[in-house]
């Protein structure tokens, strides 16, 4: 087991780990942050994306000691408080979501990729959530909510 | 899930090469494709080296030559972003791109895609093929849609990479450093076919590191890739092919043909390149050069359909070039 | 005990009473709208927890160590290494004491497998369970447990499956059961007035669920109570299989399932997963965590079999049909009989035809048991039978959409001919064309570059949709106004919840946000058949209307005596009630004394009986064009229209959003998705993992999809005319992609998925 100091979402956690331990496992069974979820843990879906440093990555992918040093957000990170943001406020208002397994990490990668690009083409959009699986096929919806979601950013200053 | 492992992070080449001696230390650098093949058992680690913190191994940078320096751990979304790539070698900027996903591209790096071990099934499952130090290659007699038309033999895995045929393409070159110190040699001498190493895609010895690929200069550089998968992200090429020419007036002076997802290794068509040197790549000779694209290919029970493919994609990217000259 | 014994078949219960009015809905305030989900917050939040993300203090983490051969005899397990090791809480195998428990029983009840199986007959049977302090720490014991197979030769080609070579799954041989035959008319009087006859044979490959939340449960035992938190589509299947397997009273076990990250049919019933989970928890006295590893869901926890289909079709030269033939082959697999699961049903129903004949017949073979996946069989059998109408069209020289339109069935031909309570497919084909510009879009050019353009449309029905009882809901009206509103029915993202708070708001005008909702909970909430089968609106909506109407009924009756006015000549007006005829006489609902005292009036609504001797079917038509690469066989779907007939719209955004999630999967069985076994070799399953198994992502799916409700007025299928809509949406979407390709290329390919891996040839072979 080695200790570690995560940044998450604003706030230091120590933790104490085996090295093989994902950060999603990490994330989820010893932080408590069950936003990110596992659908596969192989990196072949998406729904554990989290931003770290900004940029979105696969917690499953991520051995938890990877992730030290770097400032790491999840959806919950999201939240301004107990309020939504913009992107998660635009995937209720547009349905973007069925069963809602695959959500937080596509508002997360939707969230990654304004950060980087505010104002994406429909395509940049299409490529930005292609590491995002939806088996129930909300993507059309998804598609729209992150068009909205970067007129909201605009809206709001564009620094969530 | 993982088997355990201990984990050290190295803060210059030389810690990480003293820590890379044992038979099972295993490089970790964006660990896509490492933390896979651990999980599934493909080969064990009893320790892992991170190359995170390691000084010097990322960024692009111009070399005295005019060519780029990529360091080893920059990442495929770096390369696929970078203005000097999208520039000098656009071909190298699409492949990049047209690995995995987003997520993956920004954590993967560039010497991990070399690195990368095939994606065959047999080899990445329960299955104790040849590659593994078995009897028999599965794919042979088995289901083999995804595997080996060209170069293969005794097994007939695809090199899963994007990025090696175009850098092969491109006569780029990777610095190797180990304990017996460094070395740089070109990517045609970096892969090897399984008839030669049967257990490993490259002559990387245990304990080496990858830490810089070298682009020769670029001027008057054509560069393309072009890669066909069963869907739009997430997938390894069915086939590929990168283009690297050179021409004046229109009438090509220099051509590297190679071709990904058909082969144990990046395969260069040299046929290809001989049908167009000298021609403006007309229809015809765009035609009669994509079908030399697949000479001598033994295709197995359930992969006949990548001849034409190889040839559609060898023809479509060569018009491509045709078009784009300004004549 | 079986699962039937719970349920109702008599005539069920219906309130409110008949003096109480249900008229049907006219103009509609709140129901039909695009509102945004009642749960919407906590889906986007990260708040919602999923059973899957459900901690408990003191939980285990449980993982099951499987059978990697696909035919094989356990001879022996050694488990003390495991159990010796750090974390190690339990282990258990099928000699551990309560733990040898019969799972899998034939048609006669006799039992042919149990939970841990010693004679494995897929890849992936259960072996062995452990439970330990960490997830990692329970893997790394499954891999210290030793087991001894003696590996037997296996079967895992179902087209092979009858040949006497072929090793046998089960001790009768692997014909699974006698063919089911089904006949109407004089087939070869049929064929023999026939003027054109298309034939020919298709196969859909095996398809898997692959929902994003894995199978599992976290289990609890209090005493010899028991919870289960279950990833699960219906909770009271769940309770009655595990109180049945363990031998306890339905009422000491609770399941919830809250959320799940969908199902897909693959959900419907507990796994082997739910009771092993409480088995370890019993044990170790603490909670127990298992979830299913993603290749795990892959190899056993269900799939649409693979389908051979023949089919025959014979038509005059004005398009009308004369004769269908149909013969369809699969496998359930090692443990279901069903491989050709109302394969047929479209070929019995869907066009008019007086001479049809269908046979199916279901083999055994050692792999995985299919569960229900959405839509059983209609996909497949659309897959061949839409083909052949695009063929026939195309022989006749008709216009596909004509063709269809010329064999409309009036009734429903395969229940004998009992009429419909609705049907507008007609509606679907012809606004569905015109919305589409079907026309103009066919007799656009084929370009002559590389790159073809062609459009391509299918028809459907979904046989069931009608739902029917037994359901109940409960309403209680708070003295504030406020709502509680609670039924069984899980939400697998359909906007199961959201749907029902409409149906509340619109029968007593309270607004969405003061409505709770109590649902998916065996010990809190009423009993509820699984969502499935799209049955879950026309099931439970019904039910939940008539409690808001008895609710709304006592509150009228109560204000009644306030206002001295009879309850038939008084309304509800928010927070009022007034008198129809005179607006002067009204009173709050706060000020009823009687309400004021009781503080809460609760109402009880079920659902009522189907009409008798009618049929409810949904109806669809999907239309879409796509871009094929000539040179590489390369498919992009560039745009789909879905018209869909599933009565009312209870929600259009969630209604839009199921037509949009049906086209996708669609998509997939299309174009890119099909399990592969080892079948010469090992009968191992090839591509176990989400990558090697390709399910659409986002750029494999048109952003420019249209979602086109044909609305057809139902008075007849329930209270509130709505018929199930989730599973015909993706019942046309492959044959339509395959005819457009047709329309592209020249080129049919009768073998799904259509992609480059086979389309490449067929252009080459054209080219040469
Ligand atoms: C779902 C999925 C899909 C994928 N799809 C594609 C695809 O379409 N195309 C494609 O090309 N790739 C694909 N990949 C493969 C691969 O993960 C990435 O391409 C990535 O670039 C690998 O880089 P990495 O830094 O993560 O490598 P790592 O996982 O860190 O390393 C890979 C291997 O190389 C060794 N290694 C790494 N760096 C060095 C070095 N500097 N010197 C010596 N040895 C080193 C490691 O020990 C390891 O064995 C996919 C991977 C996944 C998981
Ligand atoms: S759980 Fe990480 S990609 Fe699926
Ligand atoms: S909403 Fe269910 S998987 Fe995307």
């Amino acid at each position: 087991m080695i200790p570690l100091t995560l940044r998450v979402n604003g706030r230091e956690r120590r933790v104490l780990v085996e090295p093989r331990q994902s950060l999603l496992r990490v994330l989820r069974d010893e932080l408590g942050l069950t936003g990110a979820k596992e659908g596969c843990h192989r990196g072949e879906c998406g729904s554990c994306t989290v931003l770290m440093d900004g940029v979105p990555l696969y917690a499953c992918m991520t051995l938890a000691p990877e992730a030290e040093g770097r400032e790491i957000t999840t959806v919950e990170g999201l939240l301004d408080g107990e309020a939504l943001g913009p992107v998660q406020d635009a995937f209720a208002e547009h349905d973007a979501f069925q069963c809602g397994f695959c959500t937080s990490g596509q508002i997360v990668a939707v969230e990654g990729l304004l950060r980087a690009n505010p104002q994406p083409s429909l395509e940049e959009i299409r490529t930005g959530v292609s590491g995002n699986l939806c088996r129930c096929g909300a993507y059309p919806n998804i598609f729209r909510a992150a068009g909205r979601a970067a007129e909201l950013r605009a809206g709001r200053g564009g620094d969530s | 899930m993982l088997p355990n492992f201990a984990y050290v992070r190295a803060r210059t080449v030389e810690e990480a090469l003293e820590h890379l001696g044992g038979e099972d230390t295993r490089v970790h650098a964006g660990g896509t494709d490492l933390l896979g093949c651990l999980r599934d058992r493909v080969f064990a680690a009893d320790k892992v080296v991170s190359l995170r913190d390691v000084e010097g191994l990322t960024g692009i940078r111009r070399a005295a030559d005019g060519g780029l320096v990529l360091g080893g751990l920059t990442t495929l979304a770096e390369v696929s972003r970078s203005s000097e790539v999208r520039g000098l070698y656009p071909g190298l900027a699409q492949a990049a791109s047209a690995v995995a996903s987003p997520q993956l591209r920004n954590q993967g790096t560039l010497a991990g895609n070399l690195c990368q071990r095939p994606r065959c099934w047999y080899f990445r499952g329960e299955f104790h093929c040849a590659k593994k130090g078995g009897a028999q290659c599965y794919a042979v007699g088995g289901q083999n849609r995804y595997h080996a038309v060209l170069g293969g033999g005794p097994c007939y895995i695809v090199h899963p990479s994007d990025t090696a045929p175009m850098l092969l393409a491109l006569d780029a070159a990777v610095r190797i450093v180990g304990r017996a110190g460094e070395r740089a040699i070109k990517l045609a001498e970096f892969f090897v076919l399984p008839e030669v190493e049967l257990a490993r895609e490259n002559v990387l010895a245990p304990g080496e590191i990858v830490t810089e690929i070298l682009l020769p200069p670029a001027p008057g550089l054509y560069s393309s890739y072009r890669k066909v998968r069963e869907r739009g992200a997430w997938d390894f090429a069915l086939a590929s092919v990168a283009l690297a020419l050179r021409s004046i007036g229109g009438r090509v002076t220099q051509a590297s043909v190679v071709l990904g997802g058909v082969a144990p290794a990046p395969w260069r068509a040299e046929a290809v390149e001989r049908a167009i040197v000298g021609t403006t790549v007309d229809e015809k000779t765009a035609r009669d050069a994509a079908a030399a694209a697949v000479e001598g290919a033994e295709p197995l029970e359930w992969n006949a359909y990548k001849l034409p493919l190889i040839r559609g994609i060898v023809e479509e990217s060569l018009r491509r070039f045709h078009d784009y000259q300004p004549s | 005990m079986k699962a039937a014994d719970y349920y109702l078949d008599g005539p069920a219960p219906e309130t409110p009473e008949p003096r109480q009015r249900q008229d049907r809905w006219g103009e509609t305030r709140v129901v039909g709208r695009p509102l945004p989900r009642v749960d919407a917050y906590e889906r986007v939040s990260g708040s919602a927890v999923y059973p899957s993300d459900v901690q408990l203090p003191g939980m285990l983490h449980a993982a099951i160590l499987r059978s990697p051969h696909p035919h094989a005899r356990v001879k022996r397990v050694e488990t003390s290494r495991a159990e010796a090791m750090p974390g190690v809480r339990a282990v258990i195998t099928h000699q551990t004491p309560g733990a040898d428990i019969a799972w899998y029983t034939d048609r006669e009840g006799a039992t042919v497998g149990h939970l841990f199986e010693a004679h494995c007959r897929f890849e992936g049977e259960a072996v062995a369970a452990v439970a330990a302090e960490s997830p990692y720490q329970a893997r790394d014991a499954l891999e210290a447990i030793e087991v001894e197979y003696e590996v037997l030769p296996f079967t895992s080609d179902y087209e092979t499956a009858l040949e006497p070579r072929a090793p046998a799954v089960r001790d009768g041989g692997n014909r699974a059961s006698e063919p089911g035959v089904y006949e109407r008319g004089d087939l070869a009087a049929g064929f023999n007035a026939a003027e054109v006859v298309v034939e020919e044979t298709f196969r859909t490959p095996c398809e898997l669920h692959t929902p994003l939340e894995p199978h599992g449960c976290v289990a609890r035992w209090d005493g010899n109570r028991l919870t289960v938190w279950e990833s699960t589509q219906g909770v009271y299947p769940v309770q009655s299989r595990v109180a049945q397997v363990l031998g306890l009273p339905l009422a000491n076990v609770r399941v919830i399932g809250h959320y799940v990250g969908g199902g897909f049919g693959s959900k419907l019933r507990p796994g082997k997963y739910t009771v092993i989970a409480a088995l370890l928890a019993r044990q170790t006295g603490r909670p127990v965590r298992l979830f299913l590893s993603r290749e795990e869901t892959l190899l056993c926890a269900g799939n649409r079999p693979a389908n051979r289909m023949r089919l025959k079709v014979g038509a005059k030269r004005d398009g009308t049909l004369t004769a269908i033939e149909f013969h369809g082959l699969g496998s359930g697999g090692a443990y279901s009989g069903s491989g050709t699961g109302i394969l047929d049903w479209q070929v019995r129903d869907l066009y008019r035809c007086d001479n049809v004949r269908c046979t199916t017949e279901n083999v055994y073979i050692h792999a995985g048991a299919q569960r229900p996946m959405r839509a059983p069989g209609h996909p497949q059998c659309s897959w061949a039978l839409e083909q052949v109408m695009d063929e026939l069209a195309d022989r006749l020289e008709l216009d596909p959409v004509e063709l269809r339109l010329r064999n409309l069935a009036s009734v429903s031909q395969g229940r004998g001919g009992i009429p419909y309570t609705s049907n507008g497919f007609r509606e679907c084909l012809e606004e569905g064309a015109r919305t589409f510009g079907w026309l103009a879009a066919r007799s656009r050019a084929r370009s002559e570059d590389d790159l073809a353009r062609g459009v391509g449309m299918a028809g459907g029905l979904w046989i069931a949709g009608a739902g029917g009882p037994p359901s109940t809901a409960i309403v209680k009206y708070f003295a504030d106004g406020s709502v509680n509103l609670n039924l069984g029915a899980s939400d697998i993202g359909t906007g199961t919840k959201t749907v029902m708070a409409m149906v509340v708001a619109e029968e007593l005008g309270v607004p969405l946000d003061r409505i709770q909702i109590e649902h998916a909970d065996t010990a809190t909430t009423q009993f509820a058949t699984a969502s499935g089968g799209s049955k879950t609106v026309p099931t439970d909506a019904p039910a939940v209307r008539a409690a808001a109407l008895d609710c709304h009924n006592q509150l009228l009756d109560m204000a009644a005596e306030e206002l001295a006015v009879a309850p038939s000549e008084l309304k509800l007006d928010g927070d009022h009630v007034v008198a129809v005829g005179d607006p002067e006489k009204r009173v709050a609902l706060r000020e009823v004394s009687d309400f004021r005292r009781r503080q809460v009036v609760v109402g009880i609504g079920y659902r009522g009986p189907n009409p008798e001797g009618k049929a409810t079917c949904p109806f669809a038509a999907q239309f879409c064009e796509v871009e094929v690469n000539r040179r590489t066989g390369e498919v992009r779907v560039l745009r789909f229209l879905g018209a869909h007939d599933s009565g009312r719209v209870m929600n259009r955004a969630t209604y839009d959003n199921q037509v949009y999630g049906g086209i996708v999967m669609g998509i997939g069985l299309g174009l890119t998705e099909r399990r592969v076994l080892d079948t010469g070799q090992t009968g191992k399953m090839c591509n176990l993992s989400w990558h090697d198994y390709k399910i659409p992502t986002a750029l494999d799916v048109p952003a420019d999809v249209t979602s086109l409700p044909i609305e057809t007025e139902d008075v007849e299928c329930n209270t509130v005319g709505a018929k199930g809509l989730g599973e015909p949406v993706t019942i046309p979407t492959a044959a339509a992609i395959a005819n457009a390709v047709y329309n592209a290329t020249g080129i049919r390919v009768w073998e799904a998925p259509l992609n480059a891996t086979r389309l490449a040839e067929l252009l080459a072979e054209r080219e040469a």
